[in-house]
C-alpha cells in the first residue's frame, strides 16, 4: 500500500501543483521575517505578532510535539468537490509540517456526529474535529460534550477579525470558547440571467419569475439548511423585518407572522419543479439540475460559489448572483474539538492550521472560495449586504411546520 | 400518501412486479436454446450494484439524462420533461428496484426449477389441452410462488429499510420511511430518540404486514389460478409473457449503457457538452485514482475477509444440520436478510458503542459476515444437500475416514457451488452500505460509502468513476469464479443434479 | 381410429423402418425393445412434442385427420407416463376438473359452472369406487391410487387417442397386473386407441396387438 500511494502522490504533485505550495510557502515565510523584528514591540495591537507570540509559547510547543503521529478525524460534510479537494490540500499540507494525518470522515449531514456524540455521551470518541454550527453547536455546548478553551489555546484564534465580523456567538448563543470560527456563509442565490430585472430579489419578483418559469423554481428540502435558510428570507421580506424575529419565537408572534411565509408558498409551489411534490434534497442536487437546465436558479452560501464555478466553466456565464433585497442572512461555520476526541492536540494544531493565513488565503483563492475569517485575508470585494440571522428557536419551529404542511 | 404507506407500498409492487417479471422471462427461456446464454449471463448482471442501477437509470432517462437529451437533439427543441424519468419520485424507485431484483428472482427460479418436474407438468398440461404459457401459469407458477416466500420476503425486506437509493432516488414529498427512520435515529433531540425508538417498532410492524401481504397475494393467486384451473379455463395474461423473450438482450443493453454513461461522464462528458465539444480526458481518474486506493484497499480487505469467514460459516452450518440429522427451518439462517437492515444496524451500533469498542475493518467485517453468510447459504444449500451421497459411500468402502470423505469429495465437487457462492458473498459485502458506515463511524471509507457520499453532492462525473469501480469490482469477483469453475472438470453435474 | 405409416426413425448410428400402424377405437398397441431404441421418441413425436436426439418421420392420422401440423394441445392425444404427474397443488378432483374439457355442457346444453364441473369430476371417480381421495392431494395417494387416478384424468379430457410410457412400472408387480387389466378395460369401453411402451414382454394382453422394434432396428455401418 505503502509504495502505491507514494508513487500516486509524487505523480499527483507533479500534474497537479507544481510551484502553488512552495511559492505560497516562500511568501509566508518571508512574511513572517518580516513580522518577526515587530513581535516584541507591539505585541497587544498586532494580531500577526500576537499570534506568532503565542505559538512560540511552552504550552503550544508542547502540543505541537504530542500532536506528531497523530490521526486526526475531521468530521465534516462531502457532499461538495470543492470543499473535498480543500480539505485534501490541507490534508497534505498538515502531513508534511506537523506529521498529523488528517482524516476527512464524509457525512451527508453534521447532525450524524452530533448524535453519535449523544450516544458516546463523552467517552472515548470516534470524532477528533467537526465542522459545525447553529442548532448542532447549541446542543453539544448545553450537553457539556465539546472542549473548552479553544480561543485561548490555539495561536491563530489572535488572527480572527472578531471588529469586522461578528464572530463571538453563533445563531445568537455565545461560543465561549467551544468553537472556533472557520469561514462565513453569506446566502445568495444563483439564476440564469433575465429571471430578475436586479441584483436583489423579493419574494413578488421571485413568485413572477415562477409565474413565467413554471417548474424551473425550486429550493433544497427543508430541513437541509440551505432550504431552512431560504425560508428565513423570505419569511423576513414577508415580515418586513419584523423585530420579533431576532428574540425566541412567542406563539403570538408564531401566529401571526408564520401565515404570512404558509401562504405564500401556497401560491409558490404549484409553480415550482415537479409541482412541489419534490424538492432537491441538498444544495449541491439544485446545483446539478441548475447545471442540466432543469432549474433556473440554486441557493448557495459562499458569496464566491458563482465565480469559483463559471471559472471552472460548471456553470455557464449566462447565470448571476442575486441575493435578497433586506440582505444575504449571513453567518459562520466552525470547528470544535469533542470533549471525549482521542486526538485533541491533533486536532486542535489542525484548527490552527486552518486559520493561518495560507489556509485561509487558499480558501478563499482556490476552488472552494469560501471566505476567510482572519484580518489579514479579508475579502470585502465579494461580501453582500448582511442580514441578522433570526434567533435559533425559529430554526425548528420552520422546519416541523414545514414538514407538517407541505413535507408529509 | 404518507410516508408508511408510500414505503409499503413500494416495498409490496417492486418485488412482486419483479418476480411476475422474471417468472414471464423464465418461462420464455427454461426450454429454449437461449437458456444456455441466460444462464451464463445471469450472474455477471446479477453483480451490478442496485446503486448503479438507481443512478444509472436517472442519468440515462431522467429529464437532462443522456437519453432524454439525445431524444431532444433529434426532435430539435427539449422534449417536454414528463417524457422523462422523474429525478426523485416513487416510480423511479419502482423501476429501479424492479428491474434490479429480476436477475435475482431469476437465480432463485433457476435453482427451484432443478428440484421441480416442470418440463413434464408442461408436457402433461399440453396433451391436456392447454397452450404452453397457460400451462406455465396453472401449473408452474403456483408452485413457484409458494417456494419463492423467503426470497420474496429477502426482496421485500430490502426495499423496506434500504437507505442509499432512498436518499438518491426516492421520493423526499413525503420522504421514503427508510430516510425518515434514519434521520430519527441520528437525531440527538429528546423527541428524535423517542420517534427512534417507536420507529423501529413500526418498522417491525411493516414487516409484519408485508409478510401478511405476501400471503395474501399468494392466497388470492393460487385461489385464482386454481379457478381457472378447475374451470379449464386459460389464462389470458398468459401471451404477455411472449414480450420478455427479449428480455436477456434488453437487460445486456440497459447493464452496458449505464456503464457507457458512467464511463462518458467519468472521461468528460457533462450536461452542458455537446459530442463535438467534449474534452476527454482521464485527468479524473488519475486525479481520483489516489483518493480512491484507500477507501478500495477497504472493500476489497472486507469483502475478502466477510465473503470467505461467511462461506465457511455456511459450509460448518450444513454439515452441522446434516450430521445432527436436525434442520432448522430456512428463515432463521437468512434472518439476516430477512429483517430490517436498518433497525438491527442500529441495534449493533448500540451494542458497539457500549462497548466502547474500536472503529476499525475488523468490526465492519464482523457486521458483513451474517449478510454474506445469509447469500451463501441460500446459494449452498441446495447443492451441498442435493449432493449425491453415493461418491461418498463408495470412498468409504474403499476405507477412507469421514474427515477423508468430506474433505476429498464433498468439498471438492461442491467446488463449483462455493465458488458462485464466494463471488455473490463478495459482492454483497462491497455494496453494503448502513453497516459499514454506522459501524465505522464514517471513518472506515469503502468505495460504496464514498460513492454515496459523493452522490450527495453535484459531482456526476466524480459519482460516475466510483459507480464505475463499484460495479467492476463484484463483475471481476464473478470473472474469476468463472474461469476458475471452468477448470474444475465434471463437477457441475454432481452438484448440480 | 389412429394410422402412423411410414414411420422412420434414425439417428447417426441406427434406424428404425416402422410397419404401419392401425388402431381401431379400443384397440391396444403394445411397443417393446431394448432401452435406447427410440420407443419413448416415437411416442413423443405422436404426441407432437419436439424431438431433439433423432430424426423422425412419417404420417399420423387421427379419425382420418393429419396431426402433422397441430401442436400438442391441439392433436387430442392424452399421455400417461411412469410418475403420473398429479399436480401438486390441486387435489384429486381439481387434477380432474384441469382436464375435463372447458366446453363441457350439461344436458341442458348450458356449460358447467365449478360446482358442475367438480361433481362430473367426482362421478368419474365414484365410478372406480374411488371417491374417498378426491379431496386428497397427490403425496397422500399410494402409487397404484396415483395411477388410476392418473388414467381417470387423462380419461377425463376425452382423449382420441391414448399414449402410455411405461405407466405401471413403479408398482408392485401385483398391484401392476391389477391395475393393467383394469385400466385396459377402462380404454376399451370408451373406446379409445392407446399405444403403450412397455418393458415387460411377458405381460401383454392377449387381446394387444404387439410391436417388437428390435426386428425393424438396422445398423448404419459408418
Amino acid at each position: 500500500m505503502m509504495w502505491l500511494t507514494s508513487k500516486s502522490a509524487k505523480a499527483l504533485g507533479a500534474v497537479k501543483r507544481p510551484t502553488n505550495a512552495s511559492g505560497l510557502l516562500t511568501l509566508c515565510f518571508l512574511s513572517l521575517l518580516v513580522l518577526l523584528p515587530f513581535a516584541e514591540v507591539n505585541a497587544q495591537d498586532n494580531p500577526s505578532s500576537e499570534a506568532s507570540k503565542r505559538a512560540n509559547s511552552q504550552q503550544w510547543q508542547q502540543t505541537l510535539a504530542s500532536a506528531q503521529g497523530e490521526t486526526v478525524y475531521f468530521y465534516a460534510w462531502g457532499g461538495s468537490k470543492p470543499v473535498n479537494d480543500y480539505l485534501r490540500w490541507a490534508a497534505k499540507e498538515v502531513a508534511r509540517r506537523y506529521k498529523i494525518r488528517l482524516r476527512h470522515v464524509k457525512v451527508a449531514d453534521i447532525s450524524e456526529a452530533v448524535s453519535r456524540l449523544k450516544v458516546e455521551n463523552g467517552r472515548n470518541s470516534a470524532i477528533d474535529l467537526l465542522w459545525i454550527n447553529g442548532e448542532n453547536f447549541n446542543f453539544l455546548k448545553s450537553q457539556h460534550l465539546l472542549l473548552g478553551d479553544l480561543w485561548q489555546q490555539i495561536p491563530n484564534s489572535a488572527l480572527l477579525a472578531t471588529k469586522k465580523l461578528s464572530l463571538h456567538s453563533d445563531f445568537g448563543v455565545p461560543m465561549d470558547g467551544f468553537e472556533v470560527p472557520w469561514g462565513v456563509g453569506q446566502f445568495n442565490v444563483m439564476a440564469n440571467k433575465g429571471l430578475f430585472d436586479h441584483e436583489t430579489l423579493t419574494p413578488e419578483t421571485l413568485l413572477n419569475a415562477a409565474k413565467q418559469n413554471p417548474g424551473r423554481i425550486s429550493y433544497p428540502r427543508p430541513p437541509e439548511f440551505h432550504g431552512t435558510t431560504f425560508l428565513k428570507q423570505l419569511l423576513v421580506a414577508l415580515s418586513h423585518d419584523d423585530k420579533r424575529l431576532y428574540e425566541s419565537a412567542t406563539p403570538t408572534a408564531q401566529n401571526e407572522l408564520l401565515p404570512l411565509l404558509w401562504n405564500y408558498l401556497d401560491r409558490l409551489h404549484p409553480l415550482t419543479w415537479q409541482q412541489g411534490k419534490a424538492f432537491p434534497s441538498s444544495n449541491t442536487e439544485q446545483l446539478s439540475l441548475l447545471q442540466q437546465h432543469q432549474l433556473a436558479l440554486a441557493v448557495s452560501f459562499n458569496p464566491n460559489q458563482l465565480a469559483k464555478e463559471q471559472s471552472e466553466k460548471r456553470i455557464p456565464d449566462s447565470v448571476e448572483r442575486v441575493y435578497f433585497a433586506q440582505g444575504a442572512i449571513t453567518n459562520s461555520h466552525n470547528l470544535a474539538v469533542p470533549k471525549g476526541a482521542q486526538n485533541p492536540n491533533g486536532a486542535k494544531v489542525v484548527i490552527n492550521f486552518l486559520l493561518s493565513e495560507q489556509a485561509q488565503r487558499q480558501k478563499l483563492k482556490g476552488n472552494w472560495g469560501d471566505p476567510s475569517v482572519i484580518t489579514p485575508v479579508l475579502d470585502n470585494a465579494s461580501t453582500l449586504p448582511a442580514q441578522q440571522e433570526l434567533h435559533s428557536s425559529w430554526q425548528q419551529i420552520i422546519e416541523d411546520s414545514w414538514q407538517q404542511k407541505y413535507g408529509a | 400518501m404518507s410516508s408508511v404507506t408510500s414505503t409499503l407500498f413500494l416495498s409490496l409492487s417492486a418485488p412482486l412486479l419483479a418476480l411476475y417479471v422474471a417468472f414471464m422471462v423464465y418461462s420464455q427461456y427454461r426450454f429454449n436454446p437461449r437458456w444456455q446464454a441466460l444462464e451464463k449471463r445471469l450472474a455477471p448482471l446479477l453483480s451490478l450494484p442496485h446503486l448503479a442501477v438507481a443512478l444509472g437509470l436517472v442519468y440515462l432517462f431522467s429529464p437532462g439524462g443522456m437519453v432524454y437529451s439525445a431524444f431532444a437533439g433529434i426532435i430539435g427543441h427539449a422534449a417536454p420533461d414528463w417524457l422523462g424519468l422523474p429525478r426523485k419520485s416513487l416510480l423511479t424507485m419502482i423501476l429501479a428496484i424492479s428491474i434490479k431484483e429480476v436477475p435475482f428472482f431469476l437465480l432463485i427460479f433457476s435453482a427451484l426449477g432443478r428440484q421441480l418436474a416442470i418440463k413434464d407438468w408442461l408436457l402433461q398440461g399440453r396433451a391436456l389441452g392447454y397452450s404452453e404459457s397457460a400451462s406455465w401459469w396453472l401449473l408452474v407458477f403456483p408452485i413457484m410462488l409458494k417456494q419463492s416466500r423467503l426470497a420474496l420476503l429477502a426482496a421485500m425486506a430490502y426495499t423496506l429499510s434500504v437507505l442509499d437509493i432512498s436518499l438518491l432516488i426516492g421520493p423526499n414529498i413525503p420522504e421514503l420511511y427508510a430516510v425518515a427512520l434514519y434521520n430519527w435515529q441520528t437525531g440527538f433531540t429528546s423527541a428524535d430518540q423517542a420517534n427512534a425508538f417507536l420507529g423501529n417498532l413500526l418498522l417491525l410492524i411493516m414487516l409484519a404486514t408485508l409478510i401478511t401481504g405476501i400471503y395474501l397475494h399468494e392466497w388470492l393467486v393460487v385461489m385464482r389460478l386454481r379457478t381457472n384451473a378447475v374451470m379449464a379455463k386459460p389464462l389470458n395474461i398468459a401471451r404477455l409473457s411472449r414480450v420478455f423473450t427479449a428480455w436477456l438482450g434488453f437487460f445486456s443493453l440497459l447493464t452496458v449503457a449505464i456503464l457507457v454513461t458512467f464511463l462518458l461522464w467519468s472521461l468528460g462528458w457533462n450536461s452542458q457538452s455537446t459530442l463535438s465539444s467534449i474534452n476527454w480526458s482521464p485527468a479524473l481518474w488519475q486525479d481520483e485514482w489516489f483518493f480512491m486506493q484507500g477507501p478500495l484497499l477497504n472493500s476489497l480487505h472486507i469483502a475478502f475477509f466477510s465473503s470467505i469467514l461467511g462461506v465457511a460459516i455456511t459450509l460448518l452450518a450444513l454439515e452441522l444440520q446434516q450430521q445432527s440429522q436436525r434442520y432448522l427451518p430456512d428463515y432463521i439462517w437468512l434472518l439476516a436478510i430477512l429483517l430490517p437492515q436498518l433497525s438491527m444496524v442500529h441495534g449493533w451500533r448500540i451494542a458497539h458503542s457500549d462497548l466502547s469498542a474500536s472503529y476499525t475493518t475488523s468490526w465492519i467485517i464482523l457486521t458483513h459476515i451474517p449478510f454474506t453468510f445469509a447469500y451463501s447459504y441460500l446459494v449452498l444449500r441446495g447443492p451441498f444437500q442435493s449432493l449425491n451421497r453415493h461418491y461418498e459411500l463408495v470412498a468409504a468402502s474403499f476405507g477412507y475416514t469421514y474427515w477423508q470423505r468430506w474433505w476429498q469429495i464433498r468439498f471438492m465437487l461442491l467446488r463449483p457451488a462455493l465458488l458462485s457462492a464466494l463471488a455473490i458473498a463478495f459482492s454483497v459485502s462491497i455494496a453494503q452500505y448502513i453497516p459499514t458506515l454506522i459501524i465505522g463511524a464514517g471513518r472506515i471509507t469503502t468505495i460504496t460509502t464514498e460513492a454515496v457520499a459523493i452522490a450527495s453532492g453535484n459531482e456526476q462525473s466524480i459519482t460516475a468513476v466510483y459507480m464505475l469501480v463499484q460495479a467492476i469490482l463484484p463483475f471481476i469477483a464473478f470473472l474469476i469464479a468463472s474461469v476458475l469453475a471452468q477448470r474444475i472438470r465434471g463437477s457441475f453435474d454432481a452438484t448440480h443434479h | 381410429m389412429l394410422r402412423i405409416i411410414n414411420c422412420h426413425i434414425s439417428t447417426d448410428h441406427w434406424r428404425i423402418e416402422l410397419p404401419d400402424i392401425f388402431l381401431q377405437s379400443g384397440e391396444l398397441l403394445v411397443l417393446t425393445g431394448p432401452s435406447g431404441m427410440g420407443k419413448s421418441t416415437f411416442l413423443h413425436w405422436v404426441l407432437g412434442d419436439t424431438i431433439k436426439h433423432a430424426n423422425i418421420s412419417g404420417e399420423i392420422h387421427l379419425n382420418d385427420v393429419s396431426l402433422n401440423a397441430l401442436s400438442i394441445e391441439k392433436r387430442c392425444i392424452g399421455l400417461l407416463m411412469q410418475d403420473v404427474h398429479l399436480f401438486p397443488h390441486l387435489n384429486v378432483l381439481d387434477n380432474i376438473c384441469f382436464a375435463l374439457p372447458s366446453s363441457a355442457k350439461d344436458k341442458g346444453g348450458q356449460k358447467l359452472n365449478k360446482n358442475q364441473r367438480k361433481e362430473a369430476a367426482m362421478r368419474l371417480l365414484n365410478k372406480i369406487d374411488m371417491g374417498y381421495v378426491g379431496e386428497h392431494f397427490a403425496e397422500q395417494l399410494s402409487g397404484g391410487e396415483r395411477s388410476r387416478v392418473g388414467l381417470i384424468r387423462a380419461l377425463a379430457n376425452q382423449p382420441k387417442a391414448l399414449l402410455m410410457d411405461e405407466p405401471f412400472a413403479a408398482l408392485d408387480p401385483q398391484t401392476c397386473a391389477q391395475v393393467s387389466q383394469w385400466a385396459f378395460e377402462q380404454l376399451h369401453t370408451q373406446g379409445v386407441p392407446a399405444i403403450m411402451v412397455s418393458h415387460d414382454i411377458n405381460n401383454i394382453p392377449p387381446e394387444a396387438q404387439h410391436l417388437d422394434l428390435a426386428k425393424y432396428y438396422r445398423r448404419i455401418a459408418s
